[in-house]
């Protein structure tokens, strides 16, 4: 990411670019198109984001059905949450369980394809896009079916290797889910492929002639010029995969079996609020799942600096 | 950057092609060419599927001017898909209800009250207590479609085939379990499906100890010694390799495909007996209905009871259209031919009379089976509270817990009276 990246500040009005010139044509007017342009995302912003979250944040509090009227219980949800509820806990576990096998597992793979693809001569194209496909399919519920049936009893893994299902033991299900993700890799691996190609040749080139080996001229060149690209993935798959829904509700037919060992947070958030119905309960949930997000990039953030290294700040 | 202005102008595009959706998606319901649509949405198995199709052709024919739109889905998925729905205030026109649906549905005002509707949908000609489980507070919120209990599913053909004698109507859970064991030996196949994650095999061993799932107060009606023994039982059972193992019973999702006995890897399985027809296409023409197993003193858990409703969403636009399509399902003469016992027995008298002697196939052993039982079984239990829907998935979970060996019976079984009591509170 160089300096041309810095978006174009849009023109201001008087202040500190100079004296206001009195009666300027047009300065209302073209204000007035801004919102005309912005509406869409103001609207959409406010009427499918806004709202919903200071409803769910007032429904936190409430013990709430969805059929009869919200009855204020205080902090009830969320004490039995943290203090009654084993099950909370458990699902809490194996989202992390998962996070800490996916998201490593998906990086990995996505930044050895790029490497493979930067040093591809020809039809690169093709296989970039042959390789992102995953990534638009794969929130798919189709593909998550398509992955059940795969990794059950009898299902193609079975037959190859041998091994029975995966999704119907508790101690393989949540790696059966992971793979799902890590095929997705095609999303970080278009930013990683990006971010190689800004590296200069000449850093390689030197090193080369110095004798480095490739081992040593990834691990001293690609992954420190590569940080900030790293980090950026990093930051944007653990929230993602915090989050992740789909294919566990296909691959456990939405109960995040087998023993709960893919009762992700948001399945049993989704069991709480639709199928029990105590929508209260879920609000709470969604909440104490956003600040722990919050909580986690900020942790990233804050060992980032040890760790990402940004090509301007040399000399500093 | 290069591709900037593209980016935008496509950004642009996108959003308002969003907001297009947006506005189509508020308005563009009911109308069809003039003509009224309705949706009509239920649960079950591709016969029924197939059947529920024929049926709504035929009503389409008789109304043209009233279209109906159909989807269904197994009942795990339908019901969360329901609940999601009217939870927006989404529901269906016409919709498939189950007993435990009913109280709160209709206390959350889901539903409409069909009462109203009266001068189009007749229901002189249904059993007065049949239809009396589908009223709260004097209103008639939903009309029973059938009348249904619980069975027994095999496959005749393979059991004699295995040497195991084939049961008998008053056989009792020793027996069952022994017969179980037997075909275990002699197949290398488990027997039926691990009883121990239904709620449903459950309640009618539990009422033939004389108890119940739930007190009239709301509360529960067993402790956890009773659910402890239950799992300990099949626990056993599975263990021996009686029954299936905890990889097959946790693929259960509420479809006869996903059974062990739809997968071909077991001889029988717990069922209501409308919809066992579903295993025919897999398991032929062996398949067959016997009584759920009796406690070791002769009484029976099983029960009658009314197999499911149809209701009508209390926001529908067209609640005349909604109603009319409710009586053609229920007191249509021609329906009733196509529809047969897919749904269960039918609850018109007249229909029943007409319908029940020339029942062919799979609907035929339902009706036998029904005869068959008729007057030997106790009286249902009242319409269970509204935090049963999810005690139900909460049963399965806790025995998942069991039958993987992660918790004892007696553990699993205080884990569930403590998530029940919380949920009935």
């Amino acid at each position: 990411m160089t300096t041309t990246d810095i978006p174009v500040t849009p023109a201001r009005r008087g202040g500190a670019t100079g004296p206001k010139r009195p009666g300027r044509p047009g300065g209302r007017r073209r204000e007035g198109a801004a919102w005309v342009f912005l509406s869409p995302w103001v609207l959409g912003a406010s009427v499918l984001t806004l709202l919903p979250m200071a409803v769910s944040l007032y429904l936190s509090f409430t013990d709430y059905d969805m059929f009869n009227a919200p009855s204020w219980v205080g902090l009830r949800n969320y004490t039995q949450m943290f203090t009654e509820d084993p099950r909370y806990w458990r699902s809490v576990g194996a989202t992390l369980r998962y996070v800490v096998i996916a998201v490593p597992l998906q990086l990995a793979v996505a930044l050895a394809v790029a490497m493979a693809l930067k040093s591809m001569r020809r039809g690169r194209a093709f296989y970039r896009s042959a390789f992102y496909a995953p990534s638009l399919l794969g929130a798919s519920m189709s593909i998550a079916l398509v992955w059940r049936a795969i990794f059950n009893d009898g299902g193609t893994v079975d037959n190859l290797l041998g091994t029975g299902g995966w999704v119907n033991r508790p101690e393989w299900a949540l790696f059966a889910v992971a793979l799902l993700t890590v095929w997705q890799f095609g999303a970080p691996m278009v930013i990683f492929l990006a971010g190689l190609q800004q590296i200069p040749g000449e850093l390689y080139e030197a090193a080369s002639v110095d004798g480095a080996s490739r081992w040593r001229q990834f691990l001293s060149i690609t992954l420190p010029m590569l940080s900030p690209v790293v980090f950026f993935n990093l930051v944007l798959q653990t929230i993602q995969a915090f989050q992740v829904f789909t294919p566990a509700f296909a691959v456990s037919a939405g109960k995040g079996g087998p023993a709960d060992s893919t009762l992700f947070y948001t399945l049993y958030l989704y069991d709480r609020g639709f199928v029990a119905s105590h929508m209260g309960y879920a609000s709470a949930m969604a909440w104490v799942l956003l600040l722990a997000i919050g909580a986690v990039t900020a942790v990233l953030f804050r060992t980032s600096r040890s760790w990402v290294f940004y090509a301007d700040e040399e000399g500093r | 950057m290069p591709g900037n202005r593209t980016t935008r102008s496509c950004a642009l595009l996108v959003t308002l092609a969003l907001s297009a959706l947006l506005t189509a998606c508020g308005g563009g319901d009911h109308t069809g060419g003039g003509k009224v649509t309705l949706r009509y949405t239920w649960w079950g198995n591709p016969d029924r599927a197939a059947r529920t199709d024929q049926a709504v052709a035929l009503f389409k024919k008789k109304h043209p001017g009233i279209d109906v739109q159909t989807s269904f889905a197994g009942y795990d998925a339908y019901k969360q898909k329901l609940a999601t729905q009217a939870a927006g205030g989404d529901a269906p026109d016409v919709m498939q209800l189950d007993y435990r649906m009913i109280d709160q549905y209709a206390s959350g005002g889901v539903l409409l009250d069909l009462g109203e509707r009266s001068g189009v949908l007749r229901t002189d000609d249904i059993d007065q207590g049949l239809l009396a489980t589908g009223r709260l507070d004097g209103r008639q919120f939903a009309v029973p479609m059938g009348r249904g209990t619980e069975a027994v599913v095999y496959d005749a053909t393979q059991w004699k085939a295995a040497g195991v004698p084939l049961p008998k109507a008053d056989w009792t859970w020793e027996e069952w379990a022994d017969a179980m064991r037997a075909l275990a030996k002699r197949t290398g196949k488990p027997g039926s499906t691990d009883p121990g994650q239904s709620e449903d095999a459950f309640e009618v061993w539990l009422r033939g100890q004389g108890k119940s799932l739930y007190t009239e107060g709301r509360g529960l009606g067993f402790t956890a010694d009773d659910l402890t023994r239950w799992w300990t039982f099949s626990d056993g059972l599975r263990r021996e390799g009686a029954v299936s193992s905890a990889e097959q019973t946790t693929q259960l999702d509420g479809s006869v495909e996903n059974t062990p006995l739809g997968r071909s890897t077991a001889l029988s399985d717990f069922n209501w007996d409308a919809p066992s027809s579903g295993y025919q296409a897999i398991v032929g023409e062996g398949l067959t209905l016997t009584p759920m197993p009796r406690a070791e003193d002769g009484t029976p858990g099983q029960y009658f009871k009314p197999s499911m409703f149809i209701g009508a969403g209390a926001t529908t636009s067209h609640p005349e259209e909604a109603a009319k399509l409710i009586d053609f399902m229920i007191n249509d003469e021609d329906a009733a031919k196509i529809l047969g016992a897919s749904r269960g027995i039918p609850v018109n008298e007249t229909i029943r009379k007409n319908v029940v002697p020339v029942l062919e196939g799979f609907d035929r052993t339902v009706a036998t089976y029904q005869a068959s039982v008729e007057g030997k079984l106790n009286a249902p239990p009242q319409a269970p509270p509204s935090g049963d829907s999810a005690l139900q998935n909460t049963f399965t979970r806790d025995y998942d817990q069991v039958s993987f060996g992660r918790m004892s019976p007696r553990e699993a079984a205080e884990n569930y009276i403590t998530e029940a009591k919380a949920e009935l509170r």
